[in-house]
């Protein structure tokens, strides 16, 4: 059996980071946080969901499933050399050595080189009145080819610099520049570009929507009171309890006429974009915002296209019903600036508009939105086939979690914990001269809907993405061998916070399995040793110049025992950062109990899972893993009774049933005390 | 005699190159070929938490059931796990005085996006994918052998 125990007892552990029972996991295969103190209260609410059990809150598993018998990989087995045990003191004192809950900014220093290194924003306005405004795209292009060309004239030697990123708001082109550009940015403030004189200031979103509200002031009186106004419009066409915003029949709105919105053609082109900025003044937070409002109605409108109204994806980008009926909306183009905006919405009525009669109408709008389900009132897919597009041709199982002794387990709790909170002491305890790191950034990585991602700026020069990094003296560079090297790297890297493990288990995907073949630090052992390969995904947030960001990572470990018997070390650590990509993807497809001849899933997108798996290994996988929870056994002895039993469920539980009741079990066919 | 670090740093991100650059693409395209890829025992492979036997059961499920995809590595990133990994060959282990500096086994993280179907407007789907890849144990001298083959093997959808 397991070749590396952990040093059992000893019960003055505090902070629950050694479990005092066995590694317990719900039905899906999370690692069942609650082990300590609550233990068999049975309240958990996934343990429940999981059924099978009987009630019993959990299902313990040390091995997990073994796949068609090829449990025997295990580290220190089939000649690899001697066993050897690996020891969970040594992450044990990672952390309980680490005394403060420090919070990620605690870190000043850090905090301090963070904000030298963070892109700077700048406001470029009035590009709008002149003559490029009239280009394809108003005028941005040319406007940041303006910005850089006199950044370069400016700065005179080095290399060429850039805007690194921007964006519009309104009138304003946000241009972000490396922070010792500051000064030079400054100075282009008023220079004449294209026949205009433009401005470029520090960015300030607050000054930024007083000028958009500024620009629909139509008479006397502070932007305020426009201001005030317009929250009072938006009071009355707000529906909190039904969740709706009610944009409907502007032109008619007695408060819009009185302000003289409609008088001039500029006001009326921004008076949608001004409110918009209000509402958004209206919330503390983003999320708030986002949760206000379900539905949205711009109804009766007279719109001919989206372009003044756009900005309704930015102020309500979840909702699920949109109501667009009787305005003048033609075709896709007319709509094309939501063509990927909107991602929840289920509802659309766009009853009343000449689109509605191209036979590409309906099919267009399935495509644009992914979860519609009704269009004008028809519906048009079922939520079924809603769900079954989320499907994907590989069905997304619970984690694989082949664990020795609660090493693994133990280590990733301890691991992220320390890496917030004490990157040092992490590395004495479990970095050697041998542990490598390394990071790598996929900047173009998928993302989260509606989500955005921060600058890379703290990383890049430390990525080791080896299809961007090609010369040898930057790969030797980039990987960070011995725990001084790493030590300097992580103290260099912004401070982090990740979601904790016990409040937040479905944020984590985290599986283990036994890694044959390690090199043995004392060096007696010429086959290697055997550990194990962590692979864990999740996101964190980071701390930089004050901000706190949210970034997705994958960071694979490969652990193994250490020079000292008794002591674990991280033998590779491989960290790659990417934009926040939310955790549904790792969310199982059938959270349900399978039944013991599982039905082959059904479903237009995806194939059934067992023919996916090539033959049956996937149902035995299933069986194995249901005997296993209502017997309490353990994988390999659920795979012994229902291997010799034909793979009959019934029979292999009567099997179970008579050998228990004659007391033939032997107390290590189980996984633990029942 | 021990390889240098700038050596070891060579083989190791040449060899990990070289594997993404033509393990992607065949999966990709050429999805006759994927048994070559691994090892006579792999342990464990891992798709979305579902364990696959062997390399000739991933060729089996890419060639017959999986429908046309676009794999896109954005990044990927590898670091060398032993230096002198103990191959099993036919003749029993190898001995140390036979290792050369291709004798590591490797560790790739690789992160990029899946596109399924024949759908261009399909949406595309983050993965990330761990590979362990250890020395060819064949002998063989025949053309196109590969170098290091996959030991292990763990794709995750991410987004």
């Amino acid at each position: 059996m397991p070749s590396m125990k952990s040093r059992r007892g000893g019960g003055s552990d505090r902070g629950g980071i050694r479990k005092r029972g066995p590694t317990r996991t719900d039905r899906d295969g999370d690692m069942d946080m609650d082990a300590g103190g609550s233990r068999g209260k049975g309240s958990r609410p996934e343990a429940s969901r999981s059924g099978a059990g009987g009630g019993r809150p959990a299902v313990p598993r040390t091995g997990g499933t073994t796949a068609g018998g090829r449990g025997s990989g295990r580290p220190g087995r089939g000649g690899r050399g001697p066993p050897r045990d690996m020891n969970v003191d040594a992450i044990q004192r990672a952390i309980t050595s680490t005394e403060s809950q420090a919070t990620i900014r605690q870190n000043r220093q850090n905090d301090r080189n963070a904000r030298k290194r963070e892109s700077v924003p700048f406001s470029v306005r009035g590009w709008k009145k002149s003559k490029v405004a009239s280009d394809k795209d108003g005028g941005v292009e040319a406007v940041l080819a303006f910005i850089e060309r006199r950044l370069n004239s400016l700065t005179k030697t080095g290399p060429r610099v850039r805007v690194t990123k921007s964006r519009v708001e309104g009138d304003t082109v946000v241009a972000f520049v490396h922070p010792d550009l500051v000064d030079t940015m400054l100075r282009i403030n008023n220079n004449t570009f294209a026949g205009i004189n433009i401005s470029v200031e520090p960015y300030d979103p607050n000054t930024l929507a007083e000028q958009e509200i500024a620009a629909v002031q139509t008479g006397p009186g502070s932007t305020a009171d426009t201001k005030a106004k317009m929250t009072t419009i938006l009071g009355k066409r707000f529906y909190p309890d039904t969740k709706l915003l009610d944009m409907s029949k502007l032109a008619s709105d007695p408060d819009l006429q009185a302000m003289g919105i409609f008088n001039t053609t500029s006001t009326e082109s921004k008076f949608f974009p001004a409110l918009m900025k209000v509402w958004d003044m209206g919330f503390k937070t983003a999320s708030e915002r986002r949760a206000a409002v379900e539905s949205a109605s711009l109804a009766d409108n007279q719109l001919n296209n989206i372009t003044v109204v756009t900005t309704l994806a930015h102020a309500v980008p979840d909702i699920k019903n949109l109501d667009l009926s009787n305005n003048n909306l033609k075709d896709a183009q007319s709509l094309i600036g939501w063509r990927w905006k909107f991602r929840s919405l289920e509802f659309l009525d766009m009853t009343g508009n000449p689109f509605c009669t191209d036979p590409a109408f309906k099919d267009t709008m399935l495509k644009w939105y992914p979860r519609l389900q009704k269009l004008n009132n028809v519906q048009v897919r079922t939520p079924e086939e809603v769900a079954a597009q989320k499907k994907t041709p590989i069905p997304v199982r619970s984690p694989h979690f082949l664990d020795e002794s609660q090493i693994g387990e133990t280590f990733v709790r301890g691991f992220f914990t320390g890496y917030d909170n004490d990157r040092n002491t992490v590395i004495n305890n479990v970095y050697d001269d041998n542990s490598v790191f390394s990071l790598n950034i996929n900047t173009s990585a998928p993302r989260a809907p509606n989500s955005e991602t921060a600058a890379w700026d703290e990383y890049i020069k430390k990525s080791r993405n080896l299809q961007k990094i090609n010369h040898l003296s930057a790969r030797m560079s980039r990987s960070f061998k011995g725990a001084e090297k790493i030590r300097e790297v992580w103290n260099a890297l912004p401070p982090t916070r990740h979601p904790d493990m016990a409040a937040f288990p479905e944020k984590w995907l985290i599986e283990c399995n036994p890694v044959p073949g390690l090199p043995d630090p004392t060096g007696q052992s010429p086959t290697g040793v055997g550990g194990l390969l962590l692979t864990i995904h999740g996101h964190l947030e980071e701390s930089v110049g004050g901000k706190v960001e949210m970034r997705s990572f994958d960071r694979t470990l490969v652990i193994g025992p250490g020079a000292v018997p008794g002591a674990i070390r991280v033998v590779n650590d491989m960290f790659c950062l990417r934009a926040y990509g939310g955790h549904e993807a790792w969310i199982p497809e059938n959270t349900d109990i399978p039944q013991a001849i599982a039905p082959p899933a059904s479903g237009p997108v995806s194939a059934a899972p067992s023919a996916v798996l090539g033959g049956d290994q996937a149902q035995r996988e299933q069986l194995i893993a249901q005997l296993s929870a209502k017997s309490g056994m353990t994988p390999q002895f659920s795979e012994m009774a229902l291997s010799s039993n034909d793979w009959n469920p019934e029979a292999a539980w009567k099997n179970f049933e008579q050998l228990k009741a004659q007391n033939q079990l032997p107390p290590d066919a189980f996984l633990a005390p029942v | 005699m021990p390889s240098g670090e700038d050596t070891l740093t060579k083989v190791s991100t040449e060899a990990a190159t070289e594997f993404v650059q033509s393990f992607y693409p065949a999966i990709n395209s050429n999805r006759e070929s994927i048994h070559s890829y691994y090892a006579p025992a792999p342990s464990p492979v891992l798709f979305n938490g579902n364990p696959v036997a062997d390399g000739a059961a991933v060729q089996e499920i890419f060639v017959h059931q999986m429908p046309a995809a676009v794999y896109d590595v954005q990044s990927y990133d590898c670091q060398i796990i032993n230096p002198a990994y103990p191959t099993i060959t036919s003749a029993g282990p190898k001995p140390q005085s036979e290792m050369g500096v291709k004798d590591m086994s490797i560790l790739i993280l690789v992160s990029g996006y899946v596109r399924y179907g024949e759908d261009p407007d399909a949406p595309q789907r983050g993965f990330s994918e761990t590979f362990v890849l250890v020395p060819n144990p064949s002998s063989d001298k025949a053309r196109g052998r590969k170098e290091w083959l996959i030991q292990s093997q763990n794709f995750r959808l991410v987004v």
